[in-house]
């Protein structure tokens, strides 16, 4: 996920359209396979922040930052992690896509020093692109934990490359690797990978077709190699240069030779063909890295070691990898309940407990809120400011304006600042905490069961956990989902059921009197969740998806990364928020001056009634058109007011997490699912809410309960 | 480590058996993967799941947890399935 950059000095942080400025700064670009550190060495380099976690698919977009190495001034760019220059997820193509159009003056390519006999493979291919290389050895201490060890002088005689170590997180080795990016300049004598007899006659041939002959940033064999596998960039790029081509009289006849070519290959070859060239490539990794690493504990490799056996197998390790085995035994116990299908269950409410109920619900939205709204800015700020500018400013409609009962300060800043910041401070805070252990993807494997029936698979907990956070950036991220009948029902369910945090933390302080009502919330919601995802997922066309995720290890988190990485993400929450807080304060002044406010507000009231609230409620679901957190907050100072009974709150609670999502993650679907898709969520879900709320409200009526 | 080369779409070797039937614990190799789903197929290569690779079960619930090399890996039964394993 990217988010903001917090650096100062920058005009451009390039999130915006139309500021692609084509930088005349030599570019270094970071690839590699996810979650090996490209986020956090684009931080040491360029001093710009984006943000770093434990598990694969942390940064779905590129980040640009700038960075200094002696004399010179680099533009910086970190990519989503891709396993191979040929994609298979969405993220991996933004990658890939990113590779075919920029001409970087370096290409750093991270990998994960443990598992170099995995990663050598997409080195290769990058080499094989003629992209101007450096390799950096990542997690350069955890390898040595595990007792493996490289010979990077060899490994760079061997590929023709300079190799790095480094250890990012700690700032280790980066010296040497701005040494490295100063001293570049790229090799000649590159290792060439033979394909054999099945593959590489059709590879030249390709090679000789006008086509491929176009201007790519990537080598003609490479993208031969790419088109072999069908790759849909590769035809992009292929296509782009045939219509440029096409009054030449070339085209179609030459594109169907390519596709004539792709397939007598696999024909012949019997075999898929991206299968033949990946085994092929790994026969050299192989070959390399029998040379470059040497093993000399293998704790790691079976996990079925006895204690007592231990001495005997570290007893000639050195000391850095005696201590991490001890390390590694412990993280594999936590790991085995964490991963455990009876244990890990208690262990997940522990975290729900504590985590969002305690901390966030209780003692953010709660105690913290309660001092800040009514003590601080209640008793002290508003009224100063009030009297102040009632003084100041002798015009009614002004006052009004400013410090009215919608007023930007006294309720846009307010609310801002006393009732969301805090909520989603907290919640952040606990999710960098869980997402740095790496507890997320365990909670993926522990739940996929469960998640196939409603047509997601155990990665999408990812996106969902996120969503309690934030759902424009949960929708953002959905994208790291394989199919797109998942990234569907994920967005439905993101934009129906999950509440944000802001909404979450108001929710929990305000029914927190009630546990009855709290449960029957809680349960109602649950309930909608299932129901509507398990709907999707026998409505929409297409299979259920397939479910493989890497675990990265276990970690402590870091002090400095959660605080940086909290700080990072209220930073852009709030600057998100604040503009469509006084948006709507000036937006209902305007519609108060206007009367089109009181006309809004009877129109809402009519569904309001219907769920059996009271007509003042209507104001809440009219905020809640602005943002989701808005709407909780107009919710929170009815419940502060005494306005509503418990069994309206409820009512109120469980219309209110299902309505409309809020203005941002309304765009970011757009964004990601396109309009029609997002116009047809928003359709389903106006009615739905309000049809729940109907139902929750009738029932309760019906069997008499009050809560 | 030799990998192999030569294509099959179902493994001959007679102790050869799928990843979801392997005995937990017991390291192993993997032989070959099933070729039919090329979806699933690029997938496991592109992570790293590769004939030659040495494999080790974990896990069967709630899902199938297995590491190959130094990396843990979390896949559900049909994509167990997929892989091919030798002891």
């Amino acid at each position: 996920m990217k988010l903001p950059f917090i650096y100062p000095g920058a005009e451009c942080s390039c999130r915006k359209k139309g500021c692609k400025q084509e930088s005349r700064m030599p570019k270094i670009v970071l690839v590699g396979n996810p979650n090996v550190g490209k986020s956090s060495l684009f931080n040491s380099l360029s001093g710009s922040y984006t943000v770093v976690s434990n598990y694969p698919g942390t940064s779905v977009e590129i980040s640009r930052g700038k960075g200094r190495t002696g004399e010179k001034e680099y533009e910086i760019i970190d990519t989503p992690g891709m396993y191979s220059l040929l994609p298979v997820s969405e993220e991996e193509r933004v990658s890939q896509r990113l590779l075919f159009e920029e001409t970087p003056f370096v290409c750093l390519h991270v990998v994960d020093a443990r598992n170099l006999r995995r990663m050598l493979s997409l080195t290769l291919q990058l080499l094989e692109a003629e992209l101007p290389l450096i390799l950096v050895l990542n997690m350069m201490d955890e390898a040595e934990e595990r007792g493996v060890e490289i010979d990077s002088r060899k490994l760079s005689q061997l590929l023709g490359v300079p190799v790095v170590g480094t250890v990012s997180n700690e700032g280790k080795g980066i010296k040497e690797l701005k040494a490295a990016i100063e001293e570049f300049s790229p090799s000649k004598t590159v290792k060439k990978i033979e394909y054999g007899a099945e593959i590489e006659p059709y590879l030249a041939e390709i090679g000789n077709l006008p086509e491929t002959g176009g201007e790519s940033r990537i080598s003609t064999r490479a993208l031969g190699a790419l088109l072999l596998q069908e790759d849909k960039t590769a035809l992009e790029w292929v296509c782009r240069d045939e219509k440029l081509t096409k009054e030449a009289g070339c085209p179609e006849k030459s594109f169907s030779r390519l596709q004539q070519l792709t397939e007598e290959a696999s024909r012949k070859a019997g075999a898929p063909l991206h299968y033949l060239i990946a085994l092929k490539r790994q026969e050299y990794v192989n070959e390399i890295v029998e040379q470059v690493m040497t093993f000399s504990g293998t704790k790691n490799e079976t996990g079925k070691e006895k204690e007592e056996e231990e001495e005997e197998i570290y007893g000639p390790l050195t000391g850095k990898a005696k201590h991490g085995a001890k390390k590694l035994m412990l993280a594999e116990k936590v790991d085995s309940i964490l991963t455990h299908p009876v244990l890990g269950i208690p262990v997940l409410l522990l975290v729900l407990y504590f985590g969002l109920y305690r901390f966030v619900g209780v003692f953010a939205a709660g105690t913290v809120v309660d001092f800040l709204e009514n003590t601080v800015f209640g008793e002290h700020i508003n009224p100063w400011i009030t009297s102040r500018f009632t003084a100041l400013v002798p015009f009614p409609l002004l006052q009004d304006l400013f410090v009215g009962e919608y007023g930007i300060i006294t309720q846009a800043a307010t609310y801002a600042i006393a009732l969301i910041l805090p909520i989603v401070g907290a919640f952040f805070l606990v999710f960098s905490i869980i997402e740095d252990t790496g507890y997320l993807p365990r909670l993926g494997l522990l739940v996929d069961g469960m998640f196939k029936k409603i047509g997601l698979s155990g990665r999408a907990v990812i996106p969902m956990v996120l969503g309690f956070g934030c759902s424009t950036m949960a929708t953002m991220v959905t994208r790291t989902l394989e199919t797109k009948r998942e990234r569907l029902i994920a967005n439905l369910l993101l934009a129906l059921a999950i509440p944000c945090s802001a909404q979450l933390g108001i929710i929990l302080s305000v029914l927190s009197g009630s546990p009855r009502a709290l449960l029957a919330w809680a349960g109602v919601i649950c309930l909608e969740f299932v129901l509507i995802g398990y709907l999707a997922s026998k409505v929409l066309p297409g299979r259920n998806p397939t479910f493989i995720l890497e675990l990265p290890p276990l970690r402590w988190p870091k002090l400095s990364n959660i605080a940086v990485k909290t700080y990072s993400r209220m930073h852009w929450y709030f600057l998100e928020v604040l503009p469509l807080f006084v948006l709507a304060s000036v937006l209902i002044w305007i519609g108060r001056l206007t009367g089109l406010f009181a006309l809004a507000l009877k129109v809402m009231e009519y569904p309001t009634l219907w769920i059996g609230l009271p007509p003042d409620a209507a104001v809440v679901f009219l905020f809640g058109f602005f943002r989701r957190d808005f709407g909780a907050a107009g919710l929170y100072g009815m419940y502060d007011s005494g306005a509503l009974t418990a069994v309206q709150l409820l009512v109120a609670a469980v219309t209110l997490t299902l309505f409309m999502p809020c203005i941002a993650q309304f765009m970011m679907t757009v964004k990601e699912r396109g309009l029609k898709t997002a116009l047809a969520i928003s359709a389903f879900i106006f009615p739905f809410a309000f049809l729940s709320g109907y139902m929750v409200s009738t029932l309760l009526a019906a069997l008499g309960v009050s809560m | 480590m030799k990998i192999q080369t030569k294509i099959e779409n179902t493994p001959l070797s007679p102790e050869a058996t799928r990843l979801s039937s392997m005995e937990t614990k017991r390291r192993g190799k993997i032989s070959a993967l099933e070729t039919k789903n090329p979806g699933i197929l690029q997938k496991l290569m592109a992570m790293g799941v590769l004939p030659g690779m040495p494999v080790t079960l974990l896990r069967r619930v709630p899902s199938y947890i297995f590491e190959v090399d130094q990396t843990r890996y979390a896949v559900d039964r049909e994509i167990a399935d997929h892989i091919y394993v030798s002891y």
